[in-house]
């Protein structure tokens, strides 16, 4: 594989995550989560330190990253999105409630940065993860086992909501909380599951971000656009949605940038964003409900000759 | 009905004028406790209240008088940097016989030409205040075009995407400062031509009033503008678009003035600012400070209120430099554990933000609603109905 | 068994039902009716939880449950079928009638399907459909059927009738009525419909403009020629002959 391509992979695998993320958090509790960028580059320093303190290959400290989201998650969900949520507060003061959290998680990874830095001589402000990596099949491991981690974990989170009690009560909580609640169906734990699987979607994806670019405190803070113009490009009501535009979001980055400066020469490289931006701008304004507000169904219907909505 | 008290009083204010002068006075004495760090701390801080306070009543004009989601300020005020480090310094040149073409924002040109500039600017009064304008003029006119251009999106766009594409192209804005070193030096940045080198000893002093000056007009400036029938409209908007539309309101020119006229404003924050410290470097203008920092401050002040606002910049601002000046006496247990206490400075403004969410929804100075009618005569109408004699709307709406 | 006590309520600070108390005794239905605006969906959702009570009290079987959040009524066996957005439309028939069941055993809640498809044959063929694709009355249908799966002893039914053809909204009502008879469940039924409401009803209430302008048994409501005529639209006839309906306020909402 072509390194590009092979960073392409493991990057967009990590926008995926942390998209669907997005959309999850947004779907269920309308929170548009700003503090999804600490979370990832929180999970990317779990990574980290597991790596730098007790050696051996990134991929055994994901579990660990996916728990600390989990947990940041649980944290921010108990501690402010509740009291928001029960308030009924606007989409826009739910916003900025996550960018105060943010902002404090960011804080303390700088100080955990310090800390790594003076007191355990580590150098964790400029980190290439790629160092921890193995060869396998000729190229490097992340861009295959990366992107078989985010298809295993999707999948699972798919038969999740498909398949079990709860899941199914997740998308009826978040399709009609009213009825859901009439039901006997408590959102307060319904809410405090997405935040768990948001969270940890979150630091899973940024624990795979840094293996294609350079891990830093503000990883997470930079990227964080691009999360969002995945989620916004899946349209924000469809968890598939979100992953989907997460992927093309990551992959028309690398892809993108990578033919244009074969075109017109490597300046190019330094307007990487512009790419994603575009996309975005140019699906928003053809198809305002995002990707999975593109009728499919109709488009690949009228192919197949599949007649929609048979009704008695 | 027991309703109608309900919406006429005024929403409880936690700070109400008194108690305004008060915080006025003590962030006075929390001034007087720096100034034994010198003068120019506190110059330092005033000039960074005014400036932020400008940005910040911008922010405040879009999100709490019009209801934008505006998570896009850093690119107005890139817009007013960039300007004002692109066009007027390169027109001076031009006029000069100085290289103004692509090379003038070269790093190795500029660093010699821009002195040569400033000999110019020092050896005439009238030179130096004219540039001066000419700098803010072409700041708010990119402001303004970049507002413009904004608005294009918000008029398809909802809430969440609106804020979301505007702060994306924030930060392309500041990636195009980056990487097309013709526009304002790349990743090495430029010189700003001074204006303000003509007054030689007290640089500092007549910048800090020239920018106090600037921001109270502005103040002035949106407090007219917001009594007016405009500002009417603006809120009109906020409120329910769906019923100001009804009355006959063009929501889509309303939100297209109220960006322009936001991003105009900004810009000059931007610009007042680049003038200020000398040079412009596009990673200087992160989402970090020039959108989420205002953010911050317009929610500690009161969504919606322009005083507000003031207080809460100055309020944040001063407690920032506090915790940066006096960081090693007030947090020496972070030192210990080799921790710098100056990355307290996010956890401040994070801790703000989720104090002012969750206990404090409408700010130090929630904003005052005022009724179109004067409140007896509401309730009035509300218990008797409207009397017969008068005609039922005897002041237009707006 | 549900008693509502001089009850305030409504929605942030806007107040909509003024010292409205009813009681609903058992095994019976008692029907609120009212115009447009009366506070009778408010009623049912200060009930539930779900809008601000500001105060008074709601008891239930002697207990009470003022203001406690709507899955821990939906433990003490109350069920509640809502106007609007009564089914989830995005789940198949089958996860809608689980989801209803949640608080039940698997086995149970299979159990229960399965009856509620043979009360309701044409759930049954459209089994593992989302409810979006479902006619509005197949919806309803399937909405009564969620409201039934878990042995309710009380069960709240808002508007029924609406966005229903007049023929399937009556047969509708009689299918409440048998629910009555056949179950023996309490039902507390919200209904524009008000005169088909009134027939099948055991106790009435008048609720206009938030406040109780009637209490008693549903026929006498029926036959109160001033009431009936002003706020429900019900033409008393001449006397002994039969009753006339006023059609353009009726079932229109």
């Amino acid at each position: 594989m072509a390194p590009w391509l092979a960073s392409g992979f493991i990057y967009a695998s990590a926008l995926a995550l942390t998209a669907g993320g997005i959309t999850l958090l947004y779907m269920s509790t309308r929170t548009f989560n700003f503090a999804h960028a600490s979370m990832a580059t929180c999970g990317f320093y779990v990574v980290y330190t597991g790596c730098a303190l007790y050696g051996g290959a990134p991929y055994r400290y994901l579990p660990l990253a996916f728990l600390f989201g989990a947990l940041l998650g649980v944290i921010c969900y108990f501690g402010l999105n509740r009291h928001l949520l029960r308030r009924g507060a606007a989409e826009i003061t739910l916003m900025m409630s996550t960018l105060g959290y943010d902002l404090i998680l960011l804080s303390v990874i700088q100080m955990y940065c310090d800390y790594l830095t003076f007191g355990l001589r580590l150098y964790p402000r400029r980190v290439s993860m790629s160092v921890y990596d193995f060869e396998l099949f000729g190229t490097k491991a992340a861009s295959i086992i990366l992107p078989l981690i985010a298809i295993v974990f999707i999948t699972a989170l798919h038969l999740f909501l498909v398949k079990t009690k709860f899941g199914v009560a997740m998308r009826a909580t978040i399709e009609n909380p009213v009825l859901a609640g009439a039901s006997g169906i408590n959102s307060d734990r319904v809410y405090m599951t997405s935040w768990i699987i948001g969270g940890g979607m979150a630091s899973l994806g940024g624990a795979a971000m840094a293996m294609a670019m350079t891990g830093t405190p503000v990883m997470g803070m930079t990227t964080i656009p691009f999360m969002f113009a995945g989620a916004i490009l899946g349209g924000l009501h469809s968890l598939y949605g979100g992953i989907l535009g997460g992927f093309v979001v990551g992959m028309a980055e690398y892809a993108g940038v990578f033919a244009l400066s074969k075109q017109f020469g490597p300046w190019v490289l330094g307007y990487r964003m512009g790419i994603p931006l575009l996309l975005m701008v140019f699906i928003m304004l053809v198809f305002p409900r995002g990707l999975a507000g593109i009728p499919w169904a109709a488009l690949f219907g009228r192919l197949t000759g599949k007649k929609r909505g048979v009704s008695a | 009905m027991t309703g109608a008290e309900g919406f006429i009083s005024k929403p409880k204010g936690f700070l109400p004028r008194r108690e305004i002068m008060v915080a006025i006075i003590v962030l006075a004495l929390l001034i007087f406790l720096l100034m034994n760090r010198g003068m120019p701390l506190v110059l330092t801080i005033l000039i960074q209240i005014a400036i932020f306070a400008i940005i910040t009543m911008s922010l405040n004009f879009e999100v709490g008088y019009t209801g934008i989601p505006q998570f896009g300020r850093v690119l107005a005020v890139i817009a007013g940097a960039f300007a004002v480090g692109a066009i007027p310094g390169r027109l001076l040149a031009m006029f000069m016989g100085l290289p103004w073409g692509a090379s003038y924002a070269n790093n190795a040109v500029n660093y010699k030409l821009v002195p040569q500039l400033n000999e110019v600017l020092a050896g005439s009064w009238l030179l130096s205040v004219g540039f001066l304008l000419l700098c803010l003029l072409m700041a708010a006119a990119c402001g303004a075009g970049i507002g413009w251009l904004m608005s294009r999106p918000a008029i398809r766009l909802k809430e969440a995407y609106l804020g979301i594409s505007m702060l994306a192209f924030g930060d392309f804005a500041m990636w195009v400062g980056h990487n097309w070193e013709p526009l304002v030096g790349g990743s090495t940045g430029v010189y700003v031509p001074d204006p303000f080198r003509v007054v030689y000893g007290a640089r500092f002093q007549v910048v800090v009033i020239t920018i106090f000056v600037f921001a109270l007009l502005i103040y002035l400036f949106i407090n007219k503008l917001v009594k007016s029938p405009f500002g009417r409209s603006l809120k009109m908007v906020r409120d329910n678009d769906v019923s100001a539309a009804a009355a006959g309101k063009d929501i889509v020119k309303i939100r297209t003035q109220s960006l322009v006229v936001g991003a105009a404003l900004a810009a000059v924050g931007g610009g007042l600012w680049v003038i200020y410290t000398g040079t412009v470097t596009a990673f200087g203008f992160s989402r970090l400070v020039f959108t989420f920092w205002p953010w911050a401050f317009m929610m500690l002040g009161g969504i919606g209120s322009n005083t507000g606002v003031v207080l809460g910049v100055s309020l944040l601002q001063i407690l920032r430099t506090m915790i940066t000046t006096y960081r090693f006496q007030l947090f020496g247990f972070l030192i210990a554990w080799k921790i710098d206490p100056i990355h307290l400075d996010h956890m401040l403004l994070g801790v703000v933000i989720v104090v002012v969410v969750l206990f404090l929804p409408h700010g130090l100075v929630p904003e005052n609603v005022e009724p179109v009618l004067p409140a007896n005569r509401v309730r009035r109408v509300i218990t008797d109905g409207l009397e017969p004699s008068k005609p039922a709307v005897n002041r237009p709406l707006s | 068994m549900l008693t509502v006590k001089n009850l305030n309520a409504g929605y942030g600070k806007l107040q909509v039902l003024y010292d409205v108390s009813i009681e609903v005794p058992g095994k019976g239905i008692t029907v609120v009716v009212g115009p447009n605006g009366a506070g009778k969906t408010t009623l049912l959702c200060s009930i539930m939880g779900i809008a601000n009570v500001f105060s008074g009290e709601v008891l239930f079987e002697g207990a009470p449950i003022t203001g406690q959040l709507s899955y821990m009524l939906a433990k003490k066996g109350i069920s509640y079928v809502p106007q609007m957005g009564n089914v989830f439309a995005e789940l198949t028939v089958m996860d809608n009638l689980q989801m209803a069941g949640y608080l039940m055993a698997r086995d149970e809640v299979k159990h229960k399907a399965e009856q509620m498809t043979e009360m309701f044959p044409v759930l049954k063929k459209f089994i593992d459909r989302k409810a979006v694709t479902l006619s509005g009355g197949e919806r309803r249908m399937l909405a009564v059927a969620m409201g039934l799966m878990k042995n309710p002893k009380l069960m709240l039914l808002d508007e029924l009738s609406t966005d229903l053809a007049p023929i399937i909204a009556e047969r509708v009502m009689l299918e409440v009525a048998r629910l009555r008879d056949e179950l023996g469940i309490t039902i507390l039924f919200v209904e524009q419909m008000a005169k088909r409401a009134l027939e099948i009803g055991d106790t009435a209430y008048l609720l206009v403009s938030g406040g109780l302008k009637f209490a008693g048994k549903a026929c006498d409501l029926l036959h109160e020629p001033e009431l009936a005529g002003l706020y429900l639209g019900i033409k008393q006839a001449p006397a002994g002959g039969p009753v006339q309906i006023i059609p353009s306020s009726e079932g229109s909402g």
